[in-house]
């Protein structure tokens, strides 16, 4: 009984799995980015009720959060060759399906995961900007895309950053299952050392404290985020200076606008004269 | 010359405005009054489109839009010429006064940065809002906010501005400065469009006045002649009704 846990291999093979640390980075950033854009969409198809597309993404949508992630990826590694078997048969065409390197599936089903929740995500955070601010828009002229990213998209994205934080965190997780698309990636790799070494338990430790280390960075990194995006408490009047002295004089105080404490007396001067 | 043809609009079987004919010269500052719920706002946001009514017909600068069909391209061209004062200012919260009268001038008239923010700044200074430029929304109190969004509206150089209650969301004492700036913007010959409860200020602002009853104009002439000399009954009951709520409590 004396080695039943090892304790010790728990850190010791931690490099050998950060080793794969990039390829689930990858993976998971590649899908987010499919997932948002693509969330985009659908929340902006379902809030301008576009005939038909409506429809089609309700159904997408329903479809997507009503079917487990594992089988999404079965479905992409086994539908999407036989998709292009199908086309190069009735089409003559000549994909290559075998080239296709399992990656591709995986962040094609990964993404489309995502895309399903952020898509509700996003559509409440643009339905949470008010009516007002859109309308001050439309009146000065504005057509609808520029409303969207000028207006509109910067005050949802405060609303849709921690909900969105929470999808990344989860795509993060959901990579663990890429290897149903024979994409090796961290957990994929504790399984091989785990059917090397039989220390399947420890394998699993190590890939736990990975894991729950990059969401504490992300969890760190949102907030951070959250506080730059948010409007500051208080700012400094507008001071008008003497053209020219503009730039530089600008420079220097901006340093201090968020109500910072002045720090030195060169600072303190200059902006003892412009006031 | 701005015309107004045929415009109506109804919420059901509520007829809120109807065959509303309005000839708007250069120059003219026009108080709209009436009770509430008689189509003011709506034949304000009428004209803008915010609202699409069931017909009308509006020409400007030889431009003539159809305004109960969304045309996009036309609307827009209207609106690019019109400019909207809200009742509840409606300024972009995540974006600085400054940037707010800017964001009109880059995307829509696309103009360049240093040329909108030299612009910008300008306006906000007629307004006495310079030294807040940095500030956002939620910094200003309700009258600075309405200022910034007049600033906001005249940087566009609009030919018509339509004002929609522009007082009626603040409180006693902000009112006064919201007025001050309109009476200046008026005298310095904008075409106006005014919905307002203020009897007195649309009284000494305005040039021409309206009275709107359920959709219909049934007064309009000077401010002398609408409220020294109403011709329809409905609007002597009005001003004799304001005029009771003016009589103090007790009379010893």
């Amino acid at each position: 009984m004396s080695n039943l846990f090892d304790f010790k291999l728990v850190f010791t093979q931690l490099p050998d799995l950060i080793r794969f640390l990039p390829i689930t980075l990858e993976l998971a950033l590649l899908s987010m980015l499919l997932g948002l854009a693509l969330g985009l969409v659908l929340a902006i198809v379902k809030i301008r009720q576009v005939k038909i597309l409506k429809s089609v993404a309700t159904f997408f949508i329903s479809a997507i959060r009503g079917t487990p992630i594992l089988v999404q990826l079965y479905i992409a590694y086994f539908g999407i060759p036989m998709f292009f078997k199908w086309l190069n048969q009735s089409y003559g065409t000549d994909f290559h399906v075998a080239k296709i390197d399992g990656f591709i599936y995986a962040v094609v089903a990964l993404g489309i995961n995502q895309s399903a929740y952020n898509a509700e995500f996003i559509r409440a955070a643009i339905l949470s900007v008010g009516e007002g601010q859109i309308e001050a828009a439309s009146a000065l002229g504005m057509n609808y895309f520029q409303t969207l990213f000028r207006i509109i998209v910067p005050e949802a994205i405060t609303v849709a950053l921690p909900s969105l934080g929470n999808s990344l965190i989860s795509v993060i997780k959901g990579t663990s299952l890429a290897f149903t698309c024979a994409v090796v990636e961290m957990t994929a790799q504790g399984k091989i050392i785990g059917g090397r070494t039989y220390r399947y338990f420890e394998v699993y430790v190590s890939l736990a404290i990975i894991y729950w280390v990059i969401t504490v960075v992300i969890e760190k990194g949102l907030s951070f985020v959250e506080k730059k995006l948010a409007i500051p408490e208080q700012v400094a009047n507008y001071i008008p200076l003497e053209p020219g002295t503009e730039k530089v004089k600008a420079k220097q105080i901006s340093k201090y606008k968020v109500g910072k404490e002045v720090e030195n007396d060169r600072d303190r001067r200059i902006i003892q004269e412009v006031s | 010359m701005i015309e107004i043809e045929g415009l109506s609009k109804r919420y059901h079987d509520n007829i809120v405005l109807e065959d509303i004919e309005l000839k708007i010269q250069e120059g003219e500052v026009i108080g709209i009054i009436g009770p509430s719920g008689t189509g003011k706002s709506t034949l304000l946001r009428c004209i803008d489109q915010l609202e699409i009514p069931d017909k009308g017909i509006i020409s400007l600068d030889g431009i003539r839009v159809d305004l109960s069909k969304k045309n996009k391209k036309e609307i827009i061209k209207i609106r690019q010429n019109t400019g909207m004062v809200f009742q509840k200012f409606n300024l972009f919260e995540k974006k600085t006064a400054l940037e707010n009268v800017m964001e009109g001038l880059i995307v829509v008239k696309k103009m360049k940065k240093e040329e909108a923010r030299k612009l910008a700044l300008e306006e906000l200074e007629k307004v006495g809002m310079l030294s807040f430029a940095n500030h956002y929304p939620k910094h200003m109190s309700g009258g600075q906010q309405q200022r910034v969004a007049i600033a906001r509206a005249l940087a566009m150089k609009p030919r018509l501005l339509l004002l929609d209650e522009p007082t009626s969301a603040l409180d006693p004492e902000l009112v006064g400065e919201v007025l001050e700036v309109i009476k200046e913007i008026a005298a310095k010959g904008f075409t106006m469009l005014l919905v307002s409860h203020e009897m007195n200020f649309v009284k000494s602002v305005s040039n021409r006045v309206i009275f709107l009853d359920k959709g219909h104009i049934v007064e309009d002439g000077t401010p002398k002649e609408v409220f020294e000399h109403p011709k329809n009954q409905r609007t002597k009951d009005f001003f004799s009704k304001m005029s009771i709520l003016n009589q103090p409590e007790y009379v010893i």
